[in-house]
């Protein structure tokens, strides 16, 4: 049997028990000439209160407190089954309270806290170095891996040179169970598996899996020997490409692919758990570093110099070794290289030095683009829960008014007041349990949802997922059994003070003296409308203000125009073609380009704009005599750029066609040198020639550079690189033809910087195709011309503008979306808040509303009175709310972009709508109080 | 309301269950019957209430100084019936011991005159 059966069985002979006692009792004085009735009377009167024996004694069973609580939850889900209205209404308000926490909180579980998908992560981690000032490298790229920052002040990187790797590898004795190290990533054209297509590799060193602890799923994963210079080219696939592309067979073990013109054997498959290290990228395929020169289509050999940064090296601590003592040993190597090197690349004073992170937190990945957004989010959810809470405290206490009698009664009958507060905690505690279960559904849905549109605002898949593990179940059950007690100890405080004789006395509950609340305008049903209202403010005005960036950035003039233009890449290089040829290939699929129905214009770019990519560089001061370098951004452009792009032309004239052959003669090597990664910049080297090339400058370059004077026809020259002598510097530069208006080139948000547009040549680039249809429509055409041309070629990420700013736009949307949301989600609450308040004073003064209407109170002034109310304690709630926003947006304001946190006109249209909705739920209780009978609400007495 | 009842309990505990221990030796007893007993054997003074009662006979019986079993009474009712085990006997035997000591003290302190006269 078990222990609720035998506890049963033990309950039913204690009643036998006690009723064989009475039975006794009564039987004896009967025997003793009482009559049969008399005798029952009197042994009860013997016996005392029953209910108190049979309590009392059951508690010396030790096992009163589960029992207790198994009536508890007995009776409680028998009140809250006999109130269905209000027991909906609660577990929904909470569910959606309870939903909206845990979906937001299991998005940063994924997102943020999941674990590394190595062994013992704990001990990974990650080299950082930081400086006072940038430091001269020749190159840095890196791959959004840590959260770099390439600032001339205090920049800081996880990106170190290959000399730098080797001499710690072959240093470290003691401190380090192993160092590794991942390199470049790198868009891989794929051939020898059906189509041409695009996969996303990364080149890391042979021992980076055996350091990381990642075991194959098939095959083996790279080991040393495959990153000598001689070994053969292999790789290891992600599980799910593998899946994808290879159908999951293991017949792709052997199997040879061509990866960017370079045969490569498949010899393995990453376990499914590791879709790379970074969290929020995913790589399909992973290269020793050894086949750089063979795979990499920018190869150069000076990569591999001390003055090129581009490794991320991670480390596995041996166990016992602490994090500091490990990084002052790396430090000494460090400073030694940078500071006395043979060609130092700091000063002193720069202060260089190398951190070591823990892998978990250093290695960001795109969780720094998510990590303000979600904790945002999460205090907007917070907020909601907390109007939930407070939503359903005002609930429960309207109806624990109507529940004085029965609280009396149990008090009455010897019930302890701390039993009856506990019967009250029960059922809340219930409702928030039920709220809690629901909101699990809620939040797998949302969640999920909210997640793939995160997806759909990333170029590539980022490899997050959203799982109920233990840590979210166990956040969900935390938050349920404390918004339980917050919203249900007010009501139990109440509960079980109750005064037994105006409650009892009072036959229809209906009283003032049984039904208030708490005494005076600010009693605690009122306090809990205004704070939910005030809370509701913060909401809104939070969402106001995000909505209000969207627009502004929707808003944004970018200098182009963004309708009906269409976007792709091509890297002519990774198909083969070299200098010339491919300059002449793209003239050729530009030409084709154009004969397609539909298209009106085409050109293209050497980057996408407003992609975060950026070309920067240097010049000796264009306007001055004084030999000052200055920065300009640097585009290179096709034939007809301006007019495709709608790029309006203010002054001189577009490029020409000379111009284009001039370029393409004189610097191949330019495109070669540009560091075209979207993170990071370099400075541009054009080959030398014998004439200027024609360059067109934008407004701001003129403004800023040559001032008022005229620019056409005006020289520019490139600055000295670091450490060429102006004898070495031979580059003829650049000479000014025309003058564009102003465009965005780096991103939506950045101000314009001064820039020149200069003659395209070189075989990486972005096409723009500007269409008289639908731009979706046109791109089946455009594959197929490409394709056509050469299928070999690929097509990197080719889409309409408008879905490259949705893209661009993402985090904006995703944020102003989800807090509009959110911000219903509390009006909604608030108003059941405000609606269930005054449903209930309408019900508790159906009385006095009588007597009102009987004196002739007209319906209008019954309406008024009820209305004015409610629209009192909004305003109440409204003032106070603007208050608290005016606190919490302050925290909004990294988010925000051209409106200020304390926004009056985004407060004020909150507030408005707000007393607008509010203003209808109090109107919907009020009619009913004007439908009161008086004759009704007078014989009720 | 239930602290009024708690408080008797405290004041009577070691004695009611001495006194319950003390009946059950003279054979075994149902609740009614314990209470009938200590009510006749001290003269109608001492009466047991049942709010005390039923929690020691429970209390006893968890400590097993007593045992239960339902038996059918002539009248064919059902009653729980209480009787002393082994570890019940030496319970009283201590109990009784220190319950004489006890009286013997208070005798001693409410008649100091008296102990004196007698040297």
């Amino acid at each position: 049997m078990n222990f609720f059966g035998r506890r049963k069985q033990r309950e039913a002979e204690l009643d036998e028990e006690l009723q064989s006692h009475l039975r006794l009792a009564a039987g004896e004085r009967v025997e003793h000439g009482e009559n049969r009735a008399q005798a029952e009377q009197n042994a009860h009167a013997e016996f005392g209160n029953a209910a108190l024996v049979r309590e009392v004694t059951r508690d010396t069973w030790g096992w009163g407190w589960i029992s207790d609580l198994q009536e508890d939850v007995r009776f409680g889900l028998r009140v809250l089954r006999k109130n269905p209205g209000f027991t909906a209404v609660a577990v929904l308000t909470l569910a959606l309270g309870i939903g909206a926490n845990t979906a937001i909180f299991s998005l940063i579980n994924a997102l943020m806290l999941k674990s590394l998908p190595v062994q013992n992560p704990q001990q990974l981690v990650v080299l950082q170095w930081t400086a006072r000032h940038q430091s001269e490298f020749r190159n840095s790229s890196s791959y959004g891996d840590c959260d770099a920052k390439f600032t001339d002040e205090n920049p800081r990187s996880c990106s170190f040179s290959r000399p730098f790797y080797d001499e710690l590898r072959a240093a470290d004795s003691e401190l380090f169970s192993g160092i590794t190290a991942a390199g470049s990533e790198v868009e891989l054209d794929l051939s020898g598996n059906g189509a041409a297509s695009i996969a996303h590799g990364r080149v890391v060193a042979g021992n980076y899996f055996e350091v990381l602890g990642v075991r194959p799923a098939l095959g083996r994963m790279l080991q040393a020997a495959d990153d000598l210079p001689a070994a053969a080219p292999v790789t290891v696939l992600n599980y799910g490409y593998w899946q994808s592309e290879f159908g999951g067979s293991p017949a792709v073990l052997g199997k040879t692919i061509t990866l960017n013109g370079t045969p490569t054997t498949i010899v393995g498959v990453a376990e499914k758990r590791f879709a790379s290290l970074t969290p929020g990228t995913v790589i399909d395929a992973w290269l020793p570093l050894s086949v750089r020169p063979r795979v990499l289509p920018r190869w150069d050999a000076k990569e591999d110099g001390a003055d090129s940064i581009w490794m991320v090296i991670i480390a596995r601590l041996k166990p016992g070794v602490p994090r500091e003592k490990a990084e002052a040993a790396v430090n000494v190597l460090f400073r030694n290289g940078m500071l006395h090197g043979e060609k130092p690349f700091a000063k002193e004073a720069d202060d260089p030095r190398v951190q070591l992170l823990p892998a978990q937190t250093g290695l960001v990945g795109e969780r720094s683009r998510f990590a303000t957004p979600l904790y945002i989010l999460m205090l907007a959810v917070g907020i909601i829960l907390a109007i939930a809470c407070a939503n359903v405290a005002g609930l429960t206490l309207a109806r624990a008014a109507g529940r004085q009698k029965e609280m009396a009664l149990r008090l009455a009958l010897g019930a302890g007041r701390w039993r009856i507060a506990r019967q009250l905690l029960t059922e809340s505690l219930l409702l928030s349990a039920c709220g809690g279960v629901l909101a699990m559904a809620i939040a797998w849905w949302g969640a999920r949802a909210v997640l793939r549109f995160v997806e759909t605002g990333a170029r590539r898949p980022m490899g997050f997922e959203v799982t109920l593990d233990t840590r979210v179940l166990l956040f969900t059950a935390g938050i349920s059994i404390v918004s339980g007690i917050v919203f249900g100890l007010a009501h139990a405080a109440r509960g079980s003070r109750v005064n037994l004789t105006p409650a009892l006395k009072d036959a229809t509950g209906s009283s003032t003296a049984a039904g208030r609340l708490g005494s005076g305008w600010l009693n605690l049903g009122n306090s809990l409308v205004i704070a939910q209202v005030a809370l509701t403010i913060v909401v809104l005005a939070g969402a106001g203000l995000l909505v209000r960036t969207l627009q502004n950035l929707r808003n944004i003039d970018p200098g182009f125009d963004t309708n009906n233009l269409v976007n792709f890449g091509v890297d002519l290089r990774i198909a083969g073609y070299k200098g010339a040829q491919a300059d002449l290939a793209i003239g050729e699929i530009q030409k084709r380009l154009s004969a397609i129905p539909g298209v009106t214009s085409v050109s293209y770019s050497s980057m996408e704009l407003l992609t975060d990519g950026l070309w920067t560089t240097s010049f000796k001061n264009p306007g001055g005599a004084s030999p000052v370098t200055v920065d300009s951004d640097m585009l290179q452009v096709g034939p007809d750029f301006f007019s495709t792009m709608k790029m309006p032309l203010r002054a001189g004239r577009d490029l020409a066609p000379a111009d284009f052959a001039g370029a393409s003669a004189a610097s191949v090597a330019a495109a070669a040198q540009a560091n075209s990664a979207t993170k990071g910049s370099a400075a541009a080297e054009p080959a030398g020639t014998s004439a200027p090339l024609a360059a067109i400058v934008n407004e701001t370059f003129v403004r800023k550079y040559f001032g008022n004077a005229n620019p056409l026809g005006r020289q520019i020259s490139y600055a000295e690189a670091p450490g060429e002598t102006a004898e070495q510097h031979k580059n003829p530069g650049l000479v000014v033809v025309g003058v564009a208006g102003d465009a965005k080139y780096e991103s939506l948000r950045g101000e314009v910087s001064p820039t020149v547009y200069v003659p395209s040549s070189g075989g990486n680039v972005n096409f723009e195709l500007r269409t008289a249809i639908s731009s979706a429509a046109i791109i089946p055409a455009v594959r197929s011309t490409v394709s056509y041309f050469n299928s070999d070629l690929p097509i990197f990420y080719i889409r309409p503008e408008s879905e490259s700013l949705d893209q661009l736009l993402f985090q904006e949307r995703l944020i102003a979306r989800l807090s509009s949301l959110f911000g219903a989600l509390a009006l909604v609450l608030a108003c059941i808040g405000l609606y269930g308040l005054l449903s209930y004073e309408v019900t508790r003064r159906t009385h006095e509303i009588g007597i009102r209407m009987a004196l002739g109170a007209a319906r209008r002034r019954v309406l008024a009175m009820i209305v004015g109310q409610g629209m009192l304690l909004t305003l109440a709630g409204v003032v106070v709310g603007i208050v608290a926003a005016l606190g919490v947006t302050r925290y909004l304001s990294s988010l925000l972009f051209e409106v200020h946190a304390g926004d009056p006109i985004t407060l004020a249209a909150v507030a408005a709508f707000l007393l607008l909705v509010a203003l209808a739920a109090c109107y919907i209780p009020a009619l009913r109080a004007t439908r009161v009978d008086p004759m009704v609400a007078l014989r009720n007495e | 309301v239930k602290k009024r009842y708690q408080n008797r309990i405290e004041l009577l505990q070691g004695t009611l269950d001495m006194l319950i221990l003390q009946t059950l030796q003279w054979g075994p007893r149902h609740g009614y019957g314990l209470s009938q007993s200590i009510r006749t054997n001290s003269g109608e003074i001492l009466k047991v209430d049942t709010g005390s009662l039923y929690p020691a006979l429970h209390r006893l019986e968890r400590a097993k100084w007593i045992a239960a079993e339902w038996k059918v009474s002539e009248n064919n009712q059902r009653t729980r019936v209480y009787r002393l085990t082994a570890k019940g006997k030496k319970q009283l035997i201590s109990e009784r011991s220190r319950w004489t000591q006890l009286s013997e003290a208070i005798a001693g302190v409410l008649n100091p005159a008296k102990a004196e006269g007698d040297l």
